[in-house]
Order: structure tokens, then C-alpha cells, then sequence
């Protein structure tokens, strides 16, 4: 089986390299925004924190880290409230129209970001709800319900169908019971759907870009600065991007992949 | 689950339907009906009106440049599919078949990050990385090769696609294949079946389905990106999304854009249908 | 008198098409231990859900101490439940388990832990009161799923194949704990159950269920000696079924051999009667009695002390016989041997249909 082994570790490598591929921007990026060139190349510069400096120092760039941040959070918890909804519809109901009412869950990831992008500023453009903060807020909820759908769907999937009527059976109305059984159950991917519609929120850029009007995000301002010239400022920028939007969706992940508590029939 | 005789409505069940409907309705499902009649509106003196005219369809599509974009945005998504669906295959056969269930779990784990963050500032660092005086050119000239132009070109545009596309493909690809049943691709070898047929022979049509699903990812990612063909690409010739850009950004011309927009819509919605309808065919012709 | 605790009146229960439960006319006295048995897919289930309030009746009504409950949610019913699945909150430890049933009745907090942690005193698992719950074995989480029902003090408990997930010496430890449980507090048990053994161990009276419909309802002994029909009869099993036609002398000519049944049958009659396995005597010799017939051994299968016989009776018919293992001592017992097979008139049950 010598082929057989060598197969093995040529695949491994290969594998190694789209890791690599996968990874090397995220790594360059940080390289460059503690290096000195405003062109990177090998051998590197010097080490500065100068990029980092000019970054903290745009008054622009603070303002659109406050706007992310309002952004990503009220979308992550408009689009967790109706993620929730639905996956919880889905779990319970079974309805004339339920077909439709998945299409209509899961369908908005499919269409490109340009297109939703350029219908949603026709669209709140004609109730003149175009170029305002809450514009980004109410397009990124459309674009996360679907992520956090599918992250509580999943925690469902594990729930025991008789852990609602033996609420119901004890005592508890159907609304006590989602207080004090479906949520509690269902909270580490709650928090996990928090984590990611806020990180995709916090990243998009398209549809932010059309109906900020002057209300930047962070990503619409890399936006402007990438199509103005290279700026070594975006290095440094995108490495504080990257820092929030991993550290959103590692807590995520360990939510999710944490093994569910589930009850093993003896 | 609970079904009653004839009674009052369930508020309860109406309650959590609505959120999503609602919210959908208003602000997915409307925006999009709204662009295809805001694709028969008129604009005037940088103002649009509403009308039911087709002269933005009519202008749109008699025009050269637009069937000249649409061929290359079809052309640049097809070669984008194939290549990262071939290039992600190893990597998904080595963590669906060769790796340690750990190792796999772990390798999803961080296949998972790059999909969560900044598209952007990645295309950027590679911008940067593959620039006329960038890492790669100086790394080459250390060989006396090069430089070679990189950004601006069509392999910049395809680069960027790989840094879209290719971790999704590769999470698809790995499920996939991880849901055969290894005993059919041990029986194939135990008939004799050597190792590459096997792969094309056995495996590639077990998980025919979800490489398909993978591949129409990859087509709709970058059939609809415009940050690739414009940052790595450098816009020349431009796809139907920097159109989009161009069109309703600098002209106003938004019911212009629209056609466009439901030019792609219609594209996707051809290509995704005949995909799956592919990946779902009964076996044996 | 005043109306029986539970009192079931023409209740329907139909899935679209198919009608699970087919028109039910049935009581359940107060303090008894009711036990619904069945193969799967009989409506036992369905039953007792519609009870707990978890399925409506499609027709008819059902009455708890005499106040109909089909318009009574289920959180209002007082109609605790062991649920097969358990279904204990995974959230919470063993004694906020209890305790959920008193704090959905609005109990303060002290009062509801000491009542929690008696309840798990009583069941002998109060050691593990702060316990999770998902690090419990499987009889103490049983034990957590009993006092969470037991614990809001209800005139009425639903048990749900609780003991289908137990290995075999916990059942039998189990039905041990729940019939005492029942003697003590005096409260009404319905006890759903596939399992023959536990039904006929534990209740008081039996309700066999056969495609949605009561095939019969009584004390154990009577479903066993006097099978209403013969799904019951096969359906309980340690039955033997004969079948043939009454001759002129009054006597039922089967295949394995004409039988009086002591002028239970009339001339001319086409009849199928039951004789219980453990009535039919076994000898070595021809014994003076009536309706004897000789079968060969095919084997035999223990039960602790019990042994259960296989004969092959002339004609090929499957004859059963159980008896105590002590009472076998002088037959010769290997695989082919033949005996004597011998019952009473007074034995044999005829069916009806």
C-alpha cells in the first residue's frame, strides 16, 4: 500500500494549501497593517502601528464603527426574533402554505447581494425610508433572518416534540411554556444566531452601500477608501473587522457544535 | 400535530407565523416585485416616474454592450463554477474519506469563519498581494521570472471568485461525500476497481447530488459579485453587476438597472432549475 | 350515585381519514388501576392523550368528575403524565423538575422545594435533587419523571409506557414501586402499555384495545380465562384456541380430538373455545379423565420458576401448557417425548365470533 500512503499525504498537503489559500488574506492583511511600505511586498518594512493610528484617528471611520455596531446589533436581534419565529413554525405547525412560507424563509440568500440591493433602494426610496440608518437595519434583517432560521431550526431538531406538552401538563399555558421551556432549551442557539447575524451584518457591504446614502457602515467607508487608492488604513481597519466578525462567529460555532444535552433512552 | 374539531382560531400558531411573512413580505417579496415594475418606469430630469413603458427594456436589450456583458458574467461564473468545484474536490475527498472525524470537524470549523467575515478586506489583501510590485511578483523575481500582470486580468477576477466560492464548496463537497456509504467504494476496489475510476466510477455519482447543490452556489456567488471583477478584475470588460453598479450609482438610471437586475434573476433561476433537475435524475438513461 | 371519576361517552377520534379511536363508551372508577393494552396503532395511546387534553375528540365528550373537558386546554386539566420519553427538562436539575408543575400553580418557592424534595425522599433518589437530570441513570430519571407528576397531588395519573425504556430487572423493581405508590395514595392510575406482563401484574382492570376499538374490558383473570373473542384470546397469548363442530352427542369434534365441554355447546354449532395453558394436566400414563388427548413435546422455555410447554397436538395444532417446574418431576421431558394432555369441561371458554 505504498501508493495508498503516499496518496494520503499528497492530498493532505493539497488540502494544507486551500487551507492556506483560504487563510492567506485574513493573515497578509494583519501583516500589512503593522508594516511600513504603503505598497507591501518581500522583503517587509518596518514595523509601525502607524496605519493604525491614522485608522483611529478618522473621524469617519469612528463614526461608522458606532453605525456597525448599532447596525449589527439591532439586526441581530430583529433578525434572531424572526428567525426564531419561523424555525419554531416550522418545528410546531404543519399548514396549508407551509411550502411557501419556507421559500419565503430560506430563498433571500440565493439572490445576489446587488440586486437586493438595488431593489431595496427603489423599494424604501419610494416611502422616501431611503439614506437613514434604519434602512440598513431593515435590509440586513431580511438578508439574516434565513442564517438565524436555520441555526435555531437545528436546536429544535433536538428538542423531544413531548417537552412542550409535558409543560402543557404540568400546569403551563402554551405561552408560559415557550418562557419557560422552549427558550430555555433553545438558548445556546439563540446566542449562536446573535453571534452570526450580527457578523454578517457587520460585514455586508452591498446593500449598506446602497441605502446608507450618508450614513456609512464600516465596510461601505473600506468600500470608499479601496476604490479611492491603496491605503494601508484598510489593513488596519479589516484587521479590527476580522477580529470582531471571528470572534462573533467562534462563540457561534462552539454554541452550535457544543454536543445538545439530549436525554439518551436508557 | 394537535389537530381540533372546527374551534377558534389558534392565535398562538398565528402569532409566531407572522413575524416572517410580515417582515418577508414587506421587505424581500416587495422590494422585488417593486424593481420589476420600477423596470417599466421612466426617468426624467434625474427623476423617475412611474409608467409602463418598455423602452428601458427595449433599450436595454438591443444594445450590444449589454448581450456582450451578459456572455462574459455568464462565461467568468461557468469557469468559476468548474474551477473551484475541481479544486475543492481533493481537499473534500482527503476530509470526507482520509481524515480523522476530529480532523474534519475541525477543519469545517474554520472553513465556516472566512463565510462569516469580510469579503472586502480579503479582496483587498489580495489586491495588494498580487500588485505589479506585490508578494507574489517580488517572490517570482527572486527566480528571474516575471512580473507577470496579475491584477486587472481575468485570473485576478477568477482569484477572487476562489476566495468567495471555494470554502462553501468545499463544506458542501466534504458533506456529501462524508454521507456515502464507505462500503460501496471498498466493494468498487475489491472488484477491481482501481482507485481514480473508483473516484469518478463510484463516488462522483453517489454524490452527484450534493456536488451539483455546490456547484450552483459557486455559479450564484459569482454570478452576482461585482467586487472580484472590479477590484481584481479591474471592471474592463464589466459583468452585469458592476452594470447594476454603474447604471443606478452614477446615471440614476435605476429603472435601467432593474432590467438588468431581472435579466440575472432569470438567468439564475434557468440555471439553478436545470442544475437540479440534473442532480435529482433518476439513474439510467 | 355520583358519576365515576373518568367517564368516556361515544367518543370518535379521526386523522383525516382514519379513525384511530371508533366510537368509545367507557368508565374509570375512582382510585383504580386502569391499564389500556394493545398491539401498536390500537388507539391506546390516542386515548390517553385525549384525556390529557393533547388530541381533541372528534365526536362526543369526555368527563373528569363530571365536568365535560373538551373545551378544557390541557395546562387546566390537573392530568399529570409519565410520558415514555420522559420528557424532563434538560435545563433544569432533578428537584426544578418537580417543582415545575408548583410554580406553573403559583407556590412560593420555599414551599415548593421542601415538596419537591420530599417527593424525591419518598422515591428514594433525594440524594440527587441538585443533580442534572442528563447524568441520572434511567431509573432515576424515571423516578424524577413520577414525583414531577405526582408532586402537584392529582386525583388522576397518566402513565404512558413509562417502563419501555428500563432493562427488564428495573421494570420489574419499577411495577413493584408504582403499585405501592398506588395503594398508598389511593389515586386513580391510567397505564398505557404494549407489554402483557406489566398490564396484567399491575391493573386492577384491563382495557384491550384492537384497531380502535374495546375488545375488552375487566380484572386480568377474566381477560385471561375468558377471552371475549379471539383477538383477545390470541392477543393475550398462554392461550390455547380449539375449533370444530358440535356432534350429535354434544361433543366438538376438533383435530385433535372430539371434547365435551359440559353441554356449553349446541348440536350442529360450528364453535372455537380457549383452554388456558396452565389448566391443561400432564401425565405419562393415560389418566381417567375427560377430554384427553396425546401430543409430542417440541420444547419448553423458563420463566423463573415457571415452565411453559410446547406440544404438537394431532393435527399439527400448537398446544401450550404452563406449569410450575416442581410439579414436572417424574415426566420425562426431551423433545419428542409424548404425554397426555387433559382439561377439565368446566375449563374450556367458548368464543363468541
Amino acid at each position: 500500500m505504498k501508493t495508498g500512503r503516499l496518496l494520503r499525504w499528497l492530498l493532505a498537503l493539497y488540502t494544507a494549501l486551500v487551507f492556506l489559500f483560504v487563510f492567506a488574506p485574513i493573515v497578509a492583511s494583519l501583516v500589512f497593517s503593522f508594516n511600513s511600505d504603503r505598497f507591501p511586498t518581500i522583503p517587509l518594512g518596518s514595523f509601525t502601528t502607524a496605519w493604525y493610528a491614522k485608522a483611529f484617528s478618522n473621524p469617519e471611520a469612528w463614526d461608522a464603527a458606532l453605525r456597525s455596531l448599532l447596525v449589527s446589533s439591532v439586526t441581530a436581534v430583529l433578525a434572531t426574533a424572526i428567525g426564531f419565529s419561523a424555525a419554531y413554525t416550522d418545528y410546531r405547525y404543519d399548514f396549508f402554505g407551509k411550502t411557501a412560507f419556507l421559500v419565503l424563509a430560506l430563498l433571500p440568500p440565493t439572490i445576489p447581494l446587488i440586486i437586493l440591493a438595488l431593489a431595496m433602494l427603489g423599494w424604501l426610496s419610494m416611502f422616501n425610508a431611503s439614506g437613514m440608518t434604519i434602512s440598513i437595519i431593515i435590509a440586513h434583517t431580511v438578508l439574516c433572518a434565513p442564517f438565524a432560521m436555520a441555526v435555531i431550526r437545528l436546536r429544535l431538531n433536538q428538542m423531544d416534540p413531548n417537552l412542550e406538552p409535558a409543560a402543557w401538563n404540568l400546569g403551563a399555558s402554551e405561552w408560559v411554556t415557550m418562557k419557560s421551556v422552549v427558550i430555555p432549551f433553545t438558548l445556546p442557539s439563540i446566542i449562536a444566531s446573535l453571534c452570526l447575524t450580527a457578523a454578517v451584518s457587520f460585514d455586508e457591504f452591498a446593500v449598506a452601500w446602497f441605502v446608507s446614502g450618508l450614513n456609512k457602515t464600516v465596510p461601505v467607508v473600506i468600500l470608499e477608501i479601496v476604490t479611492g487608492n491603496i491605503d494601508p488604513q484598510v489593513n488596519a481597519i479589516g484587521t479590527a473587522v476580522f477580529f470582531v466578525s471571528i470572534t462573533l462567529v467562534v462563540i457561534a460555532q462552539v454554541l452550535v457544535l457544543r454536543p445538545a444535552r439530549k436525554p439518551d433512552a436508557a | 400535530m394537535a389537530e381540533s374539531r372546527p374551534a377558534k382560531p389558534d392565535y398562538y400558531a398565528i402569532a409566531w407565523r407572522m413575524p416572517l411573512i410580515v417582515w418577508q413580505g414587506l421587505f424581500f417579496v416587495g422590494p422585488l416585485l417593486f424593481m420589476l415594475a420600477m423596470s417599466f418606469f421612466l426617468v426624467k430630469n434625474y427623476r423617475m416616474e412611474a409608467a409602463f413603458q418598455f423602452s428601458n427594456w427595449s433599450r436595454m436589450l438591443s444594445k450590444g454592450f449589454f448581450w456582450d456583458a451578459y456572455a462574459y458574467t455568464l462565461w467568468l461564473a461557468v469557469l468559476a463554477t468548474f474551477i473551484t468545484s475541481i479544486a475543492a474536490f481533493p481537499a473534500s475527498y482527503f476530509l470526507a474519506f482520509k481524515a480523522s472525524e476530529r480532523l474534519r470537524r475541525w477543519a469545517i470549523f474554520f472553513l465556516v469563519i472566512p463565510f462569516f467575515t469580510s469579503y472586502l478586506v480579503r479582496v483587498f489583501a489580495w489586491q495588494v498581494i498580487l500588485a505589479q510590485q506585490g508578494v507574489v511578483n517580488a517572490a517570482i523575481s527572486y527566480l528571474g521570472l516575471g512580473p507577470w500582470q496579475m491584477l486587472n486580468t481575468q485570473f485576478g477576477t477568477m482569484v477572487g471568485y476562489l476566495v468567495l466560492c471555494l470554502p462553501l464548496a468545499v463544506i458542501l463537497q466534504t458533506f456529501s461525500l462524508a454521507n456515502i456509504d464507505k462500503r460501496l467504494v471498498e466493494a468498487a476496489h475489491n472488484l477491481g476497481c482501481g482507485r481514480l475510476r473508483a473516484v469518478f466510477t463510484v463516488v462522483a455519482p453517489l454524490a452527484k447530488t450534493g456536488l451539483v447543490v455546490a456547484a450552483v452556489f459557486c455559479f450564484i456567488l459569482s454570478f452576482g459579485d461585482f467586487v472580484s471583477p472590479y477590484y481584481l478584475g479591474g471592471s474592463k470588460p464589466p459583468t452585469l453587476s458592476i452594470m447594476i453598479v454603474d447604471t443606478s450609482k452614477s446615471g440614476q438610471q435605476w429603472p435601467r438597472a432593474a432590467v438588468v437586475a431581472i435579466m440575472m434573476i432569470a438567468t439564475l433561476l434557468a440555471v439553478a432549475f436545470t442544475a437540479i433537475g440534473f442532480a435529482y435524475r433518476k439513474r439510467g438513461k | 350515585m355520583a358519576e365515576p371519576l373518568v367517564v368516556f361517552d361515544n367518543v370518535v377520534k379521526r386523522f383525516g381519514a382514519f379513525e384511530a379511536v371508533k366510537r368509545m363508551n367507557f368508565e374509570i372508577r375512582e382510585g383504580e388501576f386502569l391499564a389500556f393494552m394493545g398491539p401498536s396503532g390500537c388507539g391506546k395511546t390516542t386515548t390517553l392523550r385525549m384525556l390529557a387534553g393533547l388530541e381533541q375528540p372528534t365526536e362526543g365528550d369526555i368527563r373528569l368528575a363530571g365536568k365535560s373537558l373538551v373545551n378544557v386546554k390541557p395546562h387546566e386539566r390537573g392530568t399529570p403524565m409519565v410520558w415514555q420519553s420522559l420528557a424532563l427538562f434538560p435545563f433544569l436539575n432533578a428537584r426544578e423538575n418537580v417543582e415545575f408543575g408548583l410554580k406553573m400553580r403559583g407556590l412560593d418557592k420555599p414551599t415548593r422545594a421542601r415538596k419537591a424534595l420530599d417527593w424525591l425522599e419518598r422515591l428514594g433518589i433525594g440524594e440527587f435533587a441538585e443533580r442534572d437530570v442528563n447524568s441520572l441513570s434511567g431509573g432515576q430519571r424515571q423516578r424524577v419523571a413520577l414525583a414531577r407528576a405526582l408532586v402537584t397531588e392529582p386525583k388522576i395519573l397518566l402513565l404512558d409506557e413509562p417502563l419501555s425504556a428500563l432493562d427488564a430487572h428495573l421494570v420489574i423493581r419499577m411495577q413493584g414501586v408504582l403499585t405501592k405508590l398506588q395503594r398508598e395514595l389511593g389515586i386513580t392510575f391510567v397505564y398505557v402499555t404494549h407489554s402483557q406482563s406489566e398490564a396484567f401484574a399491575m391493573a386492577d382492570r384491563v382495557v384491550i384495545m384492537s384497531r380502535g376499538e374495546i375488545a375488552q374490558i375487566g380484572p386480568a383473570r377474566d381477560i385471561y380465562r375468558t377471552p371475549a373473542s379471539r383477538f383477545v384470546a390470541e392477543f393475550v397469548g398462554r392461550n390455547n384456541i380449539f375449533a370444530g363442530t358440535v356432534n350429535a352427542a354434544g361433543n366438538v369434534d376438533t383435530a385433535a380430538g372430539a371434547f365435551t365441554l359440559g353441554g356449553k355447546a349446541k348440536p350442529g354449532e360450528n364453535v372455537s373455545f380457549v383452554v388456558a395453558a396452565d389448566v391443561v394436566s400432564i401425565s405419562t400414563a393415560k389418566p381417567a379423565a375427560q377430554n384427553v388427548f396425546a401430543a409430542q413435546l417440541i420444547s419448553e422455555e423458563f420463566v423463573g420458576s415457571m415452565v411453559t410447554l410446547f406440544f404438537e397436538a394431532p393435527g399439527g395444532a400448537e398446544v401450550k401448557v404452563q406449569v410450575q417446574e416442581r410439579l414436572l418431576e417424574g415426566i420425562p421431558r426431551e423433545p419428542g417425548q409424548q404425554l397426555f394432555l387433559s382439561f377439565d369441561p368446566s375449563h374450556a371458554h367458548i368464543l363468541k365470533g
